[in-house]
């Protein structure tokens, strides 16, 4: 006989994890993008 | 190489890094959508099981990373080109950033899985200490000013570092611990249901895409700056 159950309720802890990888990444490729045009701004 | 072609290179890696970094943020956004809304949720570990897809593949390219910072650092050593050096430094840069992701997102797992935030077992305590390892290679480069003995030295210290990732990797197999064991590199094959392998290769692929726009932009941020330092320095 099988027993069926809900899986836990933790779905706090992956919208978290998602949050901060975003955060993160979408974050640093923009601090990149503001460096990297400062730098082409100091060459010219 | 004349110094215009050189400037000329590394604003085309710039302009190539944004791209890739475009798209790779794109690629990151629709492996979001497929893991949250089109993979099934795990019965036993429930939708924290979905933090795997992100904390591996951050894993795995941090590892990447790391494993090109080991290798370009002993062909500087080699062949002396001051280009392995930047991307050296680019590739270790983006490694931190994603080390960071992994210590992050992997307590997040562990306290609904496993009870606690964090275990000193020998795959969360390698992981963080090859973390502190290369945050002290980008402070060493901070902290010497003569180009030719900061490259020197960041590369024995790049070569020792990214001996620490096989290491790593292997630690689940060498030591008893609660690290769960590769679900793709192991040698039995995958232990998940397709669907699960999918969505996990899926991340993989457009975190490994960002990766390489990051790394592609900050190594043509690094190559924009020496050249720009290297006319400033007055010839001996």
């Amino acid at each position: 006989m099988f027993l069926l159950r809900e899986p836990p309720a933790n779905g706090g802890f992956m919208i978290a994890a998602y949050t901060v990888v975003a955060v993160v990444l979408a974050g640093y490729s923009v601090m990149l993008m503001v460096r990297a045009r400062k730098e082409e701004k100091r060459e010219q | 190489m004349t110094s215009s072609d050189a400037r000329g290179a590394a604003r085309r890696a710039l302009r190539a890094g944004r791209v890739l970094t475009g798209l790779g943020l794109l690629a990151v956004a629709a492996a979001y959508v497929r893991a949250i809304a089109f993979t099934d949720i795990e019965a036993v570990q429930g939708p924290a099981q979905k933090i795997m897809y992100v904390h591996v593949p951050s894993a795995w390219c941090a590892f990447l990373a790391f494993g090109l910072v080991g290798i370009c650092s002993g062909l500087f050593l080699w062949l002396g080109d001051r280009r392995l050096d930047t991307f050296s430094e680019a590739s270790a840069e983006v490694g931190v950033v994603l080390t960071g992701l992994v210590l992050i997102t992997g307590p997040m797992w562990g306290k609904p899985i496993w009870g606690t935030w964090w275990q000193w077992e020998p795959r969360l305590t390698s992981t963080l200490f090859l973390f502190f390892l290369f945050v002290g290679y980008l402070t060493l480069r901070r902290t010497m000013f003569d180009p030719a003995e900061r490259a020197r030295y960041s590369a024995v210290v790049g070569i020792l570092g990214a001996m620490l990732v096989p290491f790593i990797h292997l630690s689940v197999y060498m030591f008893r611990t609660i690290h769960p064991r590769p679900v793709v590199l192991n040698p039995e094959g995958p232990t998940m249901p397709g669907s699960f392998v999918a969505t996990l290769l899926s991340s993989l692929a457009a975190f490994t895409l960002l990766y390489l726009g990051l790394v592609t932009m900050r190594y043509g941020l690094g190559r924009l700056r020496e050249l720009r330092e290297a006319r400033h320095v007055p010839a001996a």
